[in-house]
């Protein structure tokens, strides 16, 4: 059963699989959180938004064979969520832990989390609702979705044209009044930029 | 060093046979197989030895060393890998640092990767307590949120093995380098005139010194022809073609750099 379908999520709320119901995961998670139960999520085990949802992978499910990575790519090939998966890692399920690794996040191209137990997965997800919350919001809350503010160009352009052999601060200042653009300095015929610098830096200019 | 590795293999090859997704094997055996090739940043001599002669000894892979500045390794005309250790991403004291890192590979590349790397034991050392703090997880939670990959490695050569495979995907999606990594003479100094605009990557430079023959066809190139050129995006290309065209004010040159132009 692989619930694709969207599920709307209420603002401020975490849907979590029924199965969770009770868990250590679900206890320490409502107070910080509303959560709600729901039956038939199919793979899933918690929607955290429209659009994002979370896959939990206990240490169980990595000793006992691959059925975990069935369930995996059936939820890839049937959904276009962006599907985060949390995985316990510990000193059991450790060695497992590349070879699913490399399975998740490089062939599949999802999310990959580790944590050692039920209790460190609740601190995340707590995080991560909060982001998606926060987001939603306004963008400045997360330090790399930023905008960066746009800076002057001329200190650039002025250390690029630098680069050009035979070129130091002086020149390079004299050329860019004189023609205004990298472009146009491009396009200069040795004779103008003679007018501007000596013959032999304007030979090298040129040849550049 | 070698339990990592050992302990591994049986799964992998369980996981070939389970997944629907294309797997690494499933490559033409007749086409020839064209090398990787991953730039490494030269401050990683010191911090990641073991990473680059991993990656050349284990891996096969060509290592060319080369002063990034931005980004520790490049391993796609798109994609920057950041090696962070755990203690950097578990102590809010790096913040600032770190954020600032990764805002300035964003503006240069399409994709990042992070690779969060188990710091290592000293020797005497016993294991090193981890304590998982509120806000690891919400580094976590912003990365993730703001579309950048994570991979979690446990030593060192594990971060190499993890960058073949990131550098292998990439070639396998049409991204991979392609251009040789070496320059000299003429072509040395086309590549630092190119590093000087701003924004611009390692490679997006080095491909605009190998698909043009000079500054002049770089400077009357139309934007679509850029972005062929340099394997960048318009977006990207468009900048670089702004740029080119920007209008100088002396004016607005800073007071100081001004003076010492003069």
């Amino acid at each position: 059963p692989v619930t694709a379908g969207s599920i709307v999520v209420p603002y401020g709320h975490v849907i979590g699989n029924e199965k969770w119901r009770g868990s250590e995961i679900a206890q320490r998670l409502q107070g910080k959180i509303r959560l709600i139960f729901e039956d038939g999520l199919g793979l899933v085990d918690f929607h955290l938004s429209n659009r994002t949802c979370i896959l939990y992978i206990s240490e169980t499910d990595l000793v006992a064979g691959d059925e975990f990575k069935r369930r995996l790519v059936r939820f890839r090939n049937a959904s276009s969520h962006g599907g985060i998966v949390i995985i316990e890692k510990t000193q059991i399920s450790g060695q497992y832990f590349l070879a699913v690794q490399k399975l998740v996040v490089l062939e599949l191209g999802m999310v990959l989390l580790p944590v050692a137990n039920q209790g460190e997965a609740s601190q995340l997800i707590t995080q991560l609702v909060s982001f998606v919350r926060e987001q939603s919001k306004d963008h400045n809350s997360n330090p790399f979705l930023r905008k960066r503010c746009s800076q002057l160009v001329e200190p650039s352009v002025f250390r690029t044209v630098q680069q050009i052999p035979g070129v130091g601060k002086t020149k390079a200042l004299l050329l860019l009044q004189q023609f205004g653009s990298i472009h146009r300095l491009c396009n200069a015929s040795v004779k103008e930029l003679e007018l501007v610098v000596g013959q032999t830096v304007a030979q090298q200019i040129y040849a550049f | 060093k070698d339990t990592c590795r050992s302990t591994s293999l049986p799964f992998c090859s369980a996981s070939t046979n389970v997944s629907s997704a294309p797997a690494l094997s499933s490559r033409d055996p007749l086409e020839k197989k064209p090398s990787l090739c991953v730039l490494v940043d030269s401050r990683e001599i010191s911090s990641g030895a073991e990473v680059i002669s991993s990656l050349k000894a284990v891996h096969g892979v060509k290592v060319q060393v080369c002063s990034l500045g931005t980004s520790d390794y490049v391993v796609s005309n798109r994609m920057a890998v950041e090696r962070k250790f755990l203690s950097e991403l578990l102590n809010s004291v790096n913040r600032n640092k770190i954020t600032q890192r990764i805002q300035r590979l964003q503006s240069m590349f399409e994709r990042i990767c992070v690779i969060v790397e188990k710091d290592r034991i000293k020797p005497g050392e016993t294991t090193r307590f981890f304590q998982r703090t509120q806000y690891y997880d919400s580094m976590l939670s912003a990365l993730v949120q703001a579309g950048i990959r994570i991979l979690f490695s446990s030593c060192q050569e594990e971060t190499a093995g993890l960058l073949k495979d990131l550098a292998l995907v990439e070639q396998r999606k049409d991204a991979g380098i392609r251009v040789p990594t070496e320059v000299e003479g003429h072509k040395r100094e086309m590549l630092n005139f190119y590093l000087s605009i701003p924004n611009l990557s390692y490679l997006a430079a080095l491909n605009l010194c190998h698909r043009f023959d000079s500054v002049r066809e770089v400077a009357n190139s139309s934007v679509p022809a850029i972005a062929a050129g340099a394997q960048v995006s318009p977006q990207k290309a468009e900048e670089i073609y702004r740029y080119l065209r920007y209008g100088f004010e002396a004016q607005l040159l800073p007071g100081d750099l001004c003076a010492k132009g003069r």
